[in-house]
């Protein structure tokens, strides 16, 4: 039977792993994500789980000893957060490169300077474009769902791709809920056992694992890339429907549709704010402003169609981004959902928001005036500069 | 086995056709390594003159007859640290082996390095000191003999050659508590091949060989000379042969050791040094030797 607890998402995501029991932990202790290090560390000391955990001596070694565990054929795990996932970006690109399944949580917190340790995405953002997966969760027990479920997609012979689940720090890694722990049997029939083919270093079949390459062939690898990764695609969504299967819960897979089927008007989150938006939404909707709500959990692979299915038709949308784009003016995700909107052919006015930057708060009342923003921009018929929701 | 008959009977596991200079230190201990490690090796080289050589491969061709990987140029050892632990992890006996220049060692690579000596990972860890980034040009290293002309180091009018002395790995390593430390240099085989050997049956901690690898492209000798270079290396005390095990050190003495000007001399890198400089070189080896000989105590041959 499925046990409930009271526990924060870094507790969330620790028992997580020790379900699916990972061959090989690394990883260096860094805010927000400490405590996974160390509930991880307790579990194998006090010989809960049969995981072999390596305190390493930075984020940089944590990804290359993962890196090595990785290509001998085990399976791994690791968390890390900021200046850690920094740190870590050479051998973090590398894993990808080499295609292989990593999973990797990431307790966002905000970027410096100035000097901050509060939660946002900025770090696992900047980072989008390293070839991982990325899914961004909302709550403690879509956390513990999530990092499950990651193994699986990881993992798919059409994918091998390594994985971030990137939950927002303090908000969600130091905040208790209420969270239902599945049965390890159920978790054990979910995950296939990994066994690598494409990529192993193992001296009964000797393999020159990444010679200088030319090139042609260089192309070969990242067109297949690009394609594992629109193959995650159909996989995050296939995954999530099994999952729902054992332990009842579906997060939409790609992204959750809130309300948008017979909206006027579309309001675009990710993480953790999503819980007050959706107060938001349904305030603003007993006022009579038909609005809608859209989660986005995949932004790599980024669920173009899924956003062009739901907010094509609609009068206006806005998107409200913990982050910003340097150069854009904007957060990165409304950029995101704008350049998915350019192949369905229909122009609509729609607002950046940025807000909850180093951990600041984006309140129901914030979203309901973006709500009423967004509303405006339709009738103005315009787009306006980013609107920064301060307190 | 005695060393001849390892050297001679056992396959050299280092694919035809790789591409290092005509007399290349480097490619010596490789070929001379693989033959003492045998075929149940998995091994990591960061890019580097040998990673530069093909010994990974090209395109779909293999450099080794044996597991190999090009790491980064600074997690050598943390990479072989998580294949060292997998392969712990499914009860199978592999050595784990990183055959690394001095700037993945000594530079860039050495916070990796640093972390799994004091972690302690089983793994066989292989420096060849070629005293510089040799495949990129010869840029100064941490490992340069200070006074050395480099592409970065160049010799000028207020400035003539690296400013600093070179950065002492085998000791830094010894006083991490390795489990097994030791220099070897290709003159001199049976030691080389003794001391690989004593290296693949530690069976807990990390084991560090700091080779010297003489450069005839980089130091600017006669590709014939690499082994009468490295030889002096060891008759002048500049690179003297010792081993650190149990928190010993062992130190193989030299019969009238000649004066450092006899190595300094058969590399035109250090051809602009005047006298002074030399001193200041001689002066420094002594100290380093006289540190060697405190430190080893009786265990002196």
């Amino acid at each position: 039977m499925p046990k409930t607890d009271v526990i924060n998402g870094n507790k969330a995501a620790a028992v997580a792993v020790s379900l699916v029991e990972p061959d090989v932990i690394a990883a260096y202790p860094i805010t927000p994500q400490s405590s996974i290090v160390e509930y991880l560390t307790q579990f194998v000391i006090n010989n809960d789980i049969d995981s072999y955990m390596s305190e390493v001596e930075s984020e940089h070694s944590a990804m290359s000893v993962l890196t090595g565990a990785s290509l001998s054929g085990g399976r791994t795990f690791t968390a890390t957060a900021s200046q850690g996932l920094s740190l870590m970006y050479e051998p973090y690109f590398r894993a990808s490169t080499l295609r292989l399944p990593v999973v990797m949580a990431v307790t966002n917190r905000e970027m410096i300077s100035p000097q901050t340790v509060w939660g946002g995405p900025q770090d696992s953002l900047s980072v989008r474009d390293a070839g991982w997966l990325q899914i961004y969760v909302e709550d403690n027990q879509e956390i513990l769902d999530t990092i499950i479920q990651a193994y699986r997609i990881a993992e798919d012979k059409k994918v091998l791709l390594p994985i971030n689940v990137c939950f927002d720090g303090f908000y969600l890694t130091h905040m208790t809920e209420k969270v239902e722990i599945p049965d390890k049997q159920d978790i054990d029939r979910f995950l296939p056992e990994y066994n690598p083919e494409h990529i192993i270093l193992d001296s009964e079949k000797p393999m020159a694992v990444d010679p200088l390459t030319s090139g042609y062939l260089l192309m070969e690898y990242r067109e297949k890339h690009l394609k594992a990764q629109q193959e995650a695609l159909k996989l995050i969504e296939e995954v999530d429907s099994l999952y729902e299967g054992i332990t009842g819960r579906s997060y939409g897979g790609l992204v959750e549709n809130y309300k948008c089927d017979d909206a006027d008007y579309v309001i675009v989150t990710m993480g953790s704010m999503t819980g007050a938006c959706r107060e938001a939404v349904d305030h603003k909707r007993n006022e009579g402003l038909k609005v809608g709500l859209l989660k986005i959990r995949a932004l790599r692979p980024f669920p173009k169609q899924k956003v062009m299915e739901i907010i094509s038709g609609k009068k206006a949308f806005g998107v409200v981004d913990r982050n910003v784009s340097f150069g854009w003016d904007t957060g990165i995700i409304y950029q995101e959902v704008k350049s998915a909107l350019y192949d369905s052919k229909c122009y609509m006015p729609s607002v950046p928001f940025i807000g909850g930057l180093g951990g600041e708060d984006i309140t129901i009342e914030h979203f309901e005036d973006a709500i009423v923003k967004i509303h405006e921009a339709y009738q103005n018929e315009n787009n306006p500069q980013t609107v920064w929701l301060k307190n | 086995m005695k060393y001849r008959d390892i050297l001679m009977e056992q396959e050299d596991l280092v694919s035809p056709g790789i591409s290092a200079c005509q007399g290349c230190g480097a490619e010596l201990c490789l070929r001379t390594a693989l033959r003492v490690l045998g075929k149940n090796t998995v091994v990591a080289i960061p890019p580097g003159c040998l990673a530069g050589a093909g010994v990974v491969g090209w395109n779909y061709d293999n450099g080794l007859k044996i597991p190999v990987h090009i790491t980064l140029l600074d997690n050598t050892a943390s990479f072989l640290a998580g294949v060292k632990e997998l392969y712990d992890y499914l009860d199978e006996d592999v050595q784990v082996v990183a055959i690394a220049g001095d700037g993945a060692t000594a530079d860039c690579g050495f916070q990796s390095l640093s972390g799994a000596a004091e972690r302690g990972h089983n793994i066989i860890y292989i420096c060849y000191d070629n005293e510089g980034y040799m495949n990129t040009g010869f840029q100064r290293s941490g490992t340069t003999t200070k006074g050395s002309h480099t592409s970065t180091t160049p010799v000028g009018s207020l400035i003539k050659g690296k400013a600093q002395h070179k950065k002492d790995m085998p000791m830094i390593m010894a006083m991490h508590n390795a489990a097994y430390v030791a220099t070897l240099n290709p003159a001199y085989m049976k030691d080389f091949v003794s001391k690989l050997k004593k290296a693949m049956s530690v069976k807990e901690g990390l084991s560090y060989l700091h080779v010297c690898s003489p450069c005839p492209t980089g130091w600017r000798f006669n590709s014939d000379l690499s082994i009468e270079v490295a030889r002096k290396a060891v008759k002048t005390n500049f690179f003297p042969l010792y081993e650190y095990e149990n928190n010993s050190f062992k130190l193989k003495k030299v019969a009238n050791p000649e004066p450092v000007s006899n190595f300094l001399k058969l590399s035109k890198k250090f051809k602009h040094l005047d006298e002074k400089d030399i001193e200041e070189i001689q002066a420094h080896v002594d100290e380093k030797y006289n540190n060697l000989v405190n430190l080893a105590g009786e265990n002196i041959n």
